[in-house]
């Protein structure tokens, strides 16, 4: 008798292993996309520890600290209404035309330090390119509300994301400094939703995971 | 991003990157989103687009160069001369150019974000002049597709 029950117990484990593999809902895959320094990583952070008491990966005022995509898996958000949405956060390189290494010299970085740098942040850039082509299903569009966004870079992304047809949110970073002026943002990209927060502080980070399951869901 | 030139009116679609190098038409560097509904307002409203822009409250795109990294011809008050000299010539803009990443000098790299979102094919350029080209091949030589099985008889 206990060798059968034994053995139904283990057929009901293999069973349900099965099951889950089979009707395993497909998370949906989010890039965090953006220049270097608009503070994607500390988003990525903050979202990883608000859901899953967890980092993505280490920030820095240098640009280019995030010369790999990372990711994080099956983060479950949910909102006020109950409604929740599972995803995988890719954090990813920033996004330029233009890496110079003497841009690292003015950080204190030796010479030679600074040209690894700079190759890995070209090869990172590749990288994020590939993720976008390959593996994403929606983008949260980064930038630093202290500067201007009609820069060319921003532009373009913004241009091949929409010509990819991916829901993106823009998110307007850093409204914790005095200089941050959100709604230039707003102006700039008025055909998708803007949401003005502080990654750093967490201020208004709801709004995003409201937005997040509108979009993504 | 439906756009449209502020001087001449010449529309451009959603996600084009064309606007980054000015008005084809005109060379204007200045664009104004207009709303699907309001694509022909200028045109059935006799108006100019710098009327329309002034009406609705979007702000007027102006398409600017992305500032160049401090690099070491900036720095020294010697090489200023070459620098101004290199900026007097036309150069082709990096979403224009064929290569995909341009290596400028040991750790100073210009990335065509345009063409790596379109493939994983990688042209080089080596040094800052134009015509002078490494072509990965291995990057474009893609995996033969699996043959198909044959349906059993």
């Amino acid at each position: 008798m206990t060798t059968f029950s034994k053995t139904l117990g283990k057929a009901k484990k293999k069973f349900s292993i099965f099951l889950k593999r089979f009707f395993r809902k497909k998370r949906t895959r989010i890039g965090i996309y953006g220049p270097p320094n608009a503070g994607k990583t500390t988003l990525a952070n903050r979202i990883a520890r608000d859901w899953t008491g967890d980092a993505v990966g280490p920030v820095s005022e240098i640009p280019h600290e995030t010369r790999r995509a990372r990711k994080r898996e099956d983060i479950v958000i949910s909102g006020a209404n109950g409604h929740t949405v599972t995803i995988d956060i890719v954090d990813t390189p920033g996004v330029t035309t233009k890496i110079d290494y003497h841009e690292f010299l003015d950080y204190g970085m030796e010479k030679d330090e600074a040209i690894i740098r700079a190759r890995e942040a070209t090869e990172g850039v590749a990288e994020a390119m590939h993720w976008l082509r390959e593996d994403i299903d929606g983008v949260i569009y980064m930038l630093d509300s202290t500067l201007d966004p009609f820069m060319q870079v921003n532009i373009m992304m913004v241009g091949i994301i929409e010509s990819r047809n991916l829901p993106v949110i823009i998110v307007a970073n850093k409204i914790d400094l005095p200089e941050a002026v959100p709604s230039r943002i707003r102006s700039a990209f008025p055909q998708h939703p803007v949401v003005a927060i502080s990654g750093l502080e967490g201020r208004n980070t709801e709004e995003l995971y409201e937005k997040m399951i509108q979009s993504f869901a | 991003m439906p756009h449209k030139c502020t001087k001449c009116g010449r529309e451009y679609k959603d996600g084009s990157t064309e606007i980054l190098k000015g008005c084809a038409s005109c060379g204007c560097k200045k664009f104004l989103y207009v709303k699907e509904s309001d694509l022909n307002r200028d045109v059935l409203e006799e108006k100019t687009i710098e009327e329309i822009a002034g009406e609705s409250k979007e702000e007027v795109l102006e398409v600017v160069e992305q500032p160049r990294v401090k690099g070491p011809e900036t720095k020294g008050s010697e090489t200023k001369g070459t620098a101004a000299k290199g900026k007097a010539k036309k150069e082709v803009e990096v979403f224009d150019r064929v290569e995909t990443i341009r290596i400028v000098g040991p750790g100073s790299y210009e990335l065509n974000i345009d063409k790596m979102a379109k493939s994983d094919e990688r042209i080089v350029s080596v040094g800052g002049e134009e015509g002078s080209y490494i072509i990965d091949l291995m990057s474009m030589a893609k995996e033969e597709p699996k043959p198909k099985r044959s349906k059993r008889r």
